[in-house]
């Protein structure tokens, strides 16, 4: 009888192995500092270039806040070597993507292109981190566009400005309380000089990873970097930052604003949530997806559903480090039905944390929560990214599985736990915006 | 304490062994790479599975097709609210069996209405695969429909419809669409709210039983599948179809796309979404691809004529025109399309114009046609990043009922299509109005506040717009 255990179990476990859930991530330095992360896939015939900053513009002193929200825009203005836009010519051409953006934890730009094609985004990028034009004119020209660009969104969007507004007051005293670019009026009037001297820290290799997804040959590949990165000089290694997750608010605070000729009045819930290197957010998370997410929506569900109150939902999380906000905006032409929705949306805070969810809701959300998980990691540039946020909160590489594990994990008191300590009305800001 | 089982048996061990072996057969062959498996079951419906065993979840894709009796669709309206009915996650309230079971399934689900079918979309992990044969079987059996959520949903049809989608697209391909099958089987014109609320629940069960059918759809799975294992799961939920209604007489499809101007009304101070869609052969005809380079030669980025022509000849601040291709069942439709400003549309009219007749007397450079191919085999490879990227073309190749190998995307191509190939089809396709004196081809639409792009009008004529407007 032994034995026939023993047979069975050896036909069982090399059949379970083909179903082991692993991205491999392997990563060297070059000489001159810069950490290269591979993660290898050799099902497609694609491959992902992604350049990380550990370095946005929360790293920037509150006098200069603004000055790394540019590179997001003078990244593409080229060089001696590149025309502006060169860069995304050239991968659009091939039928690739660029894409870039500046946030206040990291900055990030890759390319998603034909994986022979590889080292034609290396060229880019490196040409990129060596020099860039940062001359008065397209300095200045961008400063203009940003300014302009904000400046009708502020004069002409009302949930713009409330959404910044709350965002501000739910994460004050913290690096994220001010835009990412800055203050409006002082953009246009940053020093060009301090741009261009700024730049310096922020190119800097020793603050770089640079991350290759996808389909490549690990000597061509090797061969490439080397080639194009080796010779660019060696930069100050900056002590590794260390996050510090903040504690939720202490006091409600709520503001009215009376807006002449508002179609819609709407309302504005900002929540402090925990940051993205606490234990917490996995939870908090959960509850996000169980109230908002589209898929499952219970807010949507409740106020219009089953309250009829017809109301317009959105909702924005900020996917932060240290702390992050999560806004609720409930919109409506009828005043009265937005008194009820408030009524009814503050209940259904309690009462997050006085009941537990149910088995089936939990085990739903959880199976929504890892399909989107998955996804994302099978996605090259959506895998680099996490790659590169995972590496900077923590120095890890090898995270997917402990994730899954976590988030296989997540029960119904944990996420009680989690909404006792964040859905408290000490922790949210409202502001409502009415009608004058 | 855990005791032993005294009941092992051999017999079971066997049993047990036999079925890991089975199970084993069907997935351990291709560790690394997709594997094709294609079965009818016996109440018709086709089964392809993508066997991958790297993939960490499944993906599964029904197509329902609506190109089937005219009389089954009185109007677009029926179709959207059986939809609507059926899927929308807001009229879920008396919840129905199907979304009780969509969300045990993950809930990660997603319908489009394509103008030839309906395509349900959906993702869950592997362990939920034993459930899917079940959520099969309740779709094709669907009988929840409920008078109260259906009144609701004709009430808020717009805004409904609207949530969660790019709707000025679906929008305009179907009403390009209409335009370009003279015998569509829309009888009743476009969608006016009107439409809908003459709709009513009968109608929408009638269509449901004559269209939601095992027979007149294809189920795709993608993932870490035993293709056996799904097989006799599916067999044993599905239903048995009812009788097949009497076939009428499919009238002969002919192509349209004589040139039409349409402005969907959209009150609104956004800035409008200009697409303009021209015709192409099927993906499986060989033709498709001289057209595609045809049309990439006008509208890519950045070699485009008509990006390189915004500047010099029109001042305008050169914008990106994006392209997506609809695979239909006869052909396939170019939808190229982007936002602009008033007063850059009707130069951008003007030029697209301007640049389809040059191809007569500007044939296609050996560098265009170079970029062109070089595009589309890149494009090919990119996708590749998406996991449903190899579905499509087992979607085209079902549909044409086309045994062709999935298209090249190898150098192999600068052999199929040469450049005298593409200047041949682009000529009878793009130099049709000098050599017949016939009429400009390409349906436009232009999604935005009709009376600013009526205003913003300097030498096209406003009565060749046709402006919709609810």
């Amino acid at each position: 009888m032994t034995k026939a255990r023993i047979l069975c179990w050896l036909v069982i476990l090399p059949a379970l192995s083909l179903f082991a859930q692993t991205v491999t991530v392997n990563s060297f330095e070059l000489p001159n500092g810069l950490r290269v992360i591979l993660s290898p896939s050799n099902d497609v015939q694609a491959a992902a270039v992604c350049v990380y900053h550990m370095h946005g513009a929360g790293n920037e002193p509150a006098e200069s806040r603004g000055i790394t929200y540019l590179y997001q825009y003078l990244m593409f203005d080229g060089n001696e070597n590149l025309e502006p836009y060169d860069h995304v010519l050239f991968i659009n051409k091939m039928g690739g993507t660029v894409s870039g953006r500046v946030n206040y934890d990291n900055s990030v730009f890759y390319e998603l292109l034909p994986a022979q094609e590889i080292n034609v985004a290396l060229w880019l990028e490196s040409e990129r981190l060596k020099r860039l034009r940062l001359q008065d004119s397209n300095i200045d020209y961008h400063k203009n566009q940003v300014f302009g660009r904000i400046n009708r969104l502020w004069e002409s969007n009302q949930n713009f400005k409330a959404q910044a507004w709350v965002n501000a007051r739910v994460l004050e005293g913290s690096a994220y309380e001010q835009p990412l670019y800055g203050d409006l009026n002082k953009i246009r009037f940053l020093n060009n000089d301090r741009i261009r001297e700024n730049y310096q820290n922020f190119q800097d290799l020793a603050n770089i990873l640079l991350i290759i997804a996808g389909k490549f040959d690990i000597n061509e590949l090797k061969a490439g970097i080397n080639k194009f990165f080796q010779d660019i000089p060696r930069g100050r290694r900056f002590p590794h930052p260390v996050f510090r997750a903040q504690n939720p608010r202490k006091t409600r605070l709520v503001k009215n604003w009376l807006v002449p000729g508002l179609k819609k009045n709407f309302v504005v819930y900002g929540i402090k949530a925990p940051a993205k290197i606490g234990y917490n957010f996995m939870y908090f998370d959960f509850i996000r997806y169980y109230l908002t997410d589209p898929r499952f929506s219970k807010l949507e569900y409740i106020l219009n559903t089953v309250n009829k109150l017809n109301v317009e939902i959105q909702s924005n999380f900020t996917d932060y480090m240290e702390s992050n906000c999560l806004t609720i905006e409930i919109s409506s032409s009828r005043r009265i039905n937005l008194e009820k929705a408030k009524y009814v949306l503050e209940k259904e805070f309690q009462s997050l944390g006085a009941n537990l969810i149910s088995n089936n809701t939990m085990k739903s959300i959880r199976s929504l929560m890892e399909i989107d998980f998955l996804k994302s990691i099978s996605q090259l540039e959506e895998r680099c990214l996490r790659i590169g946020e995972f590496y900077h909160m923590f120095s890890e590489l090898n995270f997917f599985d402990e994730q899954l594990k976590r988030l296989r994990k997540i029960n119904s008191y944990d996420v009680q736990e989690s909404a006792k300590k964040y859905f408290i009305q000490e922790n949210q800001v409202v502001l409502n915006v009415y009608a004058e | 304490m855990c005791t032993p089982n005294r009941n092992f048996s051999l017999p079971g061990f066997f049993w047990l062994l036999g079925g890991i072996l089975l199970w084993s057969g069907g997935s351990r062959e291709l560790a690394a790479e997709t594997r094709l498996f294609s079965f009818v079951t016996s109440k018709g419906l086709p089964v392809k599975v993508l066997q991958d065993n790297d993939m960490p979840f499944i993906h599964a894709q029904l197509h329902i097709f609506l190109d089937g009796n005219p009389q089954n669709y009185t109007s677009l309206a029926v179709s959207l609210l059986t939809v609507m009915n059926m899927f929308d996650r807001e009229l879920n309230s008396p919840a129905s069996n199907l979304m009780d079971m969509l969300q045990r399934q993950g809930n990660d689900y997603q319908v489009e209405q394509n103008p030839e079918f309906v395509k349900i979309s959906m993702n869950f992990l592997p362990d939920r695969l034993g459930a899917f044969p079940r959520l099969l079987s309740e779709i094709f059996n669907y009988q929840s429909f409920h008078l109260r959520k259906f009144n609701q949903s004709k009430e808020n049809f717009w805004s409904l419809y609207s949530k969660n989608r790019d709707w000025k697209k679906e929008m305009a391909i179907l009403l390009a669409y209409q335009q370009i099958i003279g015998n569509f089987y829309f009888h009743q014109g476009f969608l006016f709210q009107d439409f809908v609320s003459k709709v009513n629940l009968a109608q929408v069960r009638s269509f449901l039983l004559k269209t939601f059918r095992p027979d007149n759809a294809l189920l795709i799975l993608k993932g870490r599948i035993n293709p056996y294992f799904i097989l006799g799961m599916i067999e044993k939920d599905l239903p048995q179809p009812p009788p097949q209604p009497t076939k009428v007489k499919k009238e002969e499809v002919s192509i349209n796309s004589g040139r039409k101007i349409f402005i969907l009304n959209n009150i609104s101070p956004e800035l409008p979404t200009l697409y303009w869609f021209d015709t192409a052969p099927a993906a499986t005809d060989a033709n498709y691809l001289p057209h595609f380079i045809g049309n990439f030669v006008l509208f890519g980025f950045p070699g485009g004529r008509i990006y390189q022509s915004e500047k010099s000849q029109f001042m305008m601040t050169g914008y990106k025109v994006n392209t997506e291709t609809y695979f239909l069942k006869n052909f396939s439709i170019f939808c190229s399309y982007l936002r602009l400003n008033f007063s850059d549309l009707e130069n951008f009219l003007l030029l697209v114009d301007l640049e389809r007749r040059k191809f007569t007397a500007r044939p296609i450079e050996r560098k265009e046609y170079l970029d062109a191919l070089n595009f589309y085999i890149g494009r090919a490879q990119v996708e590749t990043n998406r996991f449903d990227h190899d579905l499509q073309g087992e979607v085209d190749r079902f549909v044409a009922r086309s045994a062709a190998p999935p298209p090249l995307i190898g150098p192999e191509l600068f052999q199929e299509v040469s450049i005298n190939r593409v200047m041949q089809v682009m000529d009878e396709q793009m130099g049709y109005r000098h050599k017949s004196g016939g009429r400009e081809k390409g349906i436009v639409v232009i999604v935005g506040n009709a009376a600013l792009i009526l205003n913003s009008l300097k030498i096209l004529k406003p009565d060749s717009f046709e402006v919709l407007s609810d």
